[in-house]
């Protein structure tokens, strides 16, 4: 066991490195490198100097490099070329890191659970007509184009039925009566993009669920569990269930990059204030700092969640520490 | 006297393994009502995108009449603000889609599968270190990669398969890594080995053609990534100018304001033609799924 926490715990800290290393050159190495986005007029000058001379970038590219890994060590990930004089920490830390969790963070919730459940329901009655439904569903929604999907929720439920608001989430100036009415306008603009990522979740969970326990019941120890005999209810709930939860903790630990760095599209389509919104804005914008420590952020966090899943995994199956 | 046994050449041997084989698979996926289903779908589109100049009234990218028209018989969904015909886009669409999802998945396998043999055959410090990459590859934020790579590379229909094919091969490099590191401690390859064969023999004629199984099912999957991908990346305003995809159609839409006008006949059709398509491709990949996996099918 200790072994294998050293071999990861070593795979991830290597993985780490490679991945700032990406996100340092796919930056640099672009035609119309950060100097450009320097030259927009909309960068005053004196700030313009001070960003060339913090990051030296006006030096040599190996030598920009070092100093990006010494930046980083330091806390230091640069200055918002967009929203000038902002350091990038404050442009990602704050209230859109908070929407995005929020919006993430509840849509693989609900779409885990949900997922599990028909998962393990459908893969019980396997070849009925709920199975088959169920299935078509996921598939359905696994390969779904989600804006489009927004969109529609937006047209049926925003247009149509004037349920939910057209428009962008509450702007931060806004002045609410109480924290109460602020609370259901915030849930009004949340369920649009909540309704449409559970959607796009669902789909893949249900599918791998229902082909983990397919797979789980053709094994030895189904077959002992029923000769000992179990109740059909038991076997499901508690053979086979179980051991099918493990495939699913590395695939919500992978989807732990949504998580920080949202969904792009949807956030986009529902103007949802989040790092998802702040993503394509910042393309847009030619926002390089912005978008290499909202990067930097999802990298960090899906390595370390990678890595406690691998732990899980290893403790709950001790196949795995070979 | 020994009856001399009847001899066939070993090449006709394969051919006719192949043939039996492949008629097997195709009686199992027949039985796999989704599959045969996702089939239908998917020829039914590229019956669209062959035919496409029979079935359109009009050229798509040429203004045709008045802008904004809801739809009419003349303009059955109705044009869009350039005058262009709505209908006859979409049925063209159908051509970049395809386009953009067979290729995208064709180099993305290609990728992912040279990376998961030599990994997997080799082993060592080869495999560690085409593994490392390839976590790195997952762990990069698949769509605001794409986007920042299409803004800087320009928004060309090769930038977009391009790009697309690069970041999604990891799949199959695992999986093919995984089949490969069983394949070669079996032990026909042994055997050939033994008989003193070369890696690249081996991996060409013993392993690669056992993986292939694994490398379709993953095909079939790049192609909705693609497909989808490319979709949003329009959807956004980074697609390709010159190709009228269902994306870019999404894209214009939106620009028009057809969600605030209520334009149902400019949104819906474009985003019901894309689920459609990538519906159709993630049906086959289930069918076969049945038939590949058959851990799955027993019971």
């Amino acid at each position: 066991m200790k072994d294998y926490i050293l071999r990861r715990a070593g795979q991830s800290i290597i993985t780490f490195f490679l991945a700032v290393t990406v996100n340092f050159f796919v930056f640099r190495m672009m035609p119309g490198s950060p100097l450009i986005a320097l030259i927009d007029p909309r960068v005053p000058p004196e700030s313009r100097l001070l960003i060339i001379d913090r990051f030296g970038l006006n030096r040599p590219l190996w030598e920009q490099f070092l100093l990006y890994f010494w930046n980083l060590f330091h806390g230091e990930f640069g200055i918002s070329f967009y929203y000038s004089n902002t350091p990038v920490v404050d442009v990602i830390l704050g209230r859109r890191l908070f929407n995005t969790v929020v919006l993430m963070g509840l849509s693989i919730a609900l779409a885990l659970i949900i997922g599990v459940i028909i998962g393990v329901k459908a893969a019980s009655k396997r070849g009925t007509k709920t199975d088959v439904s169920a299935t078509i569903f996921s598939l359905v929604t696994y390969s779904f184009p989600v804006f489009w999907i927004g969109l529609l929720v937006l047209l049926i439920f925003g247009y149509y039925l004037s349920l939910l608001p057209i428009g962008p989430t509450p702007a931060p100036g806004l002045r609410y009566a109480s924290f109460f009415e602020y609370a259901v306008d915030y849930l009004r603009y949340l369920i649009g993009p909540l309704i449409t990522l559970t959607l796009s979740f669902l789909g893949g969970y249900f599918l791998i669920m229902r082909n983990t326990i397919l797979d789980i019941f053709t094994e030895d120890y189904m077959l002992t569990a029923r000769a000992k005999g179990l109740s059909s209810r038991k076997i499901l709930y508690t053979h086979a269930m179980k051991n099918a939860m493990l495939p699913m903790i590395s695939i919500v630990a992978l989807h732990m990059t949504y998580l920080i760095g949202g969904a792009t599209m949807t956030e986009t389509v529902f103007s949802w204030y989040g790092l998802g919104l702040l993503i394509f804005e910042s393309v847009r914008a030619k926002d390089y700092p912005v978008l290499q420590g909202i990067f930097l952020l999802m990298t960090i966090v899906v390595i370390i969640s990678n890595f406690i899943a691998d732990l899980i995994y290893a403790y709950l199956d001790p196949r795995i520490r070979y | 006297m020994i009856k001399q046994e009847k001899t066939i050449p070993i090449r006709k041997f394969y051919k006719n393994m192949l043939w039996k084989k492949a008629k097997s698979f195709w009686v199992t996926y027949k039985t796999t009502k989704i599959g045969l289903t996702g089939l239908i779908m998917v020829l039914s589109f590229m019956f669209m995108a062959i035919f496409a100049p029979f079935i359109t009234p009009y050229n798509p990218m040429k203004s045709v009449g008045e802008p904004l028209l809801p739809p009419s018989p003349s303009y059955l969904l109705g044009t869009d603000q350039l005058g262009r015909d709505i209908f006859s886009g979409l049925i063209y669409g159908t051509r970049i889609s395809l386009m953009v999802g067979a290729l995208a998945s064709a180099i993305s396998v290609l990728i992912g599968t040279m990376i998961g043999i030599i990994s997997g055959y080799y082993g060592g410090l080869r495999d560690s270190l085409l593994m490392r990459i390839t976590d790195t590859f997952i762990i990069l934020p698949t769509l605001p990669m794409m986007l920042i790579l299409v803004s800087f590379l320009g928004s060309g229909i090769h930038v977009i398969i391009i790009v697309t094919a690069v970041l999604v091969w990891t799949g199959t490099a695992r999986m093919v890594r995984s089949q490969a590191l069983s394949l070669k401690e079996r032990p026909f390859v042994e055997a050939t080995r033994a008989v003193g064969a070369h890696d690249f023999r081996i991996i060409f004629r013993h392993i690669l053609p056992n993986t292939f199984p694994v490398i379709f099912a993953n095909a079939i999957l790049g192609i909705v990534d693609a497909i989808l991908a490319e979709a949003g990346i329009s959807f956004l305003g980074y697609g390709d100018p010159f190709y009228l995809s269902w994306g870019m159609i999404l894209n214009y839409a939106q620009k028009a304001g057809a969600l605030v006008t209520g334009r149902y006949w400019y949104m819906i059709p474009p985003g019901l033609c894309i689920m459609l398509l990538t519906a159709g491709f993630a049906f086959i990949s289930h069918g076969l799924d049945q038939v590949l996996n058959p851990r799955l099918r027993r019971r």
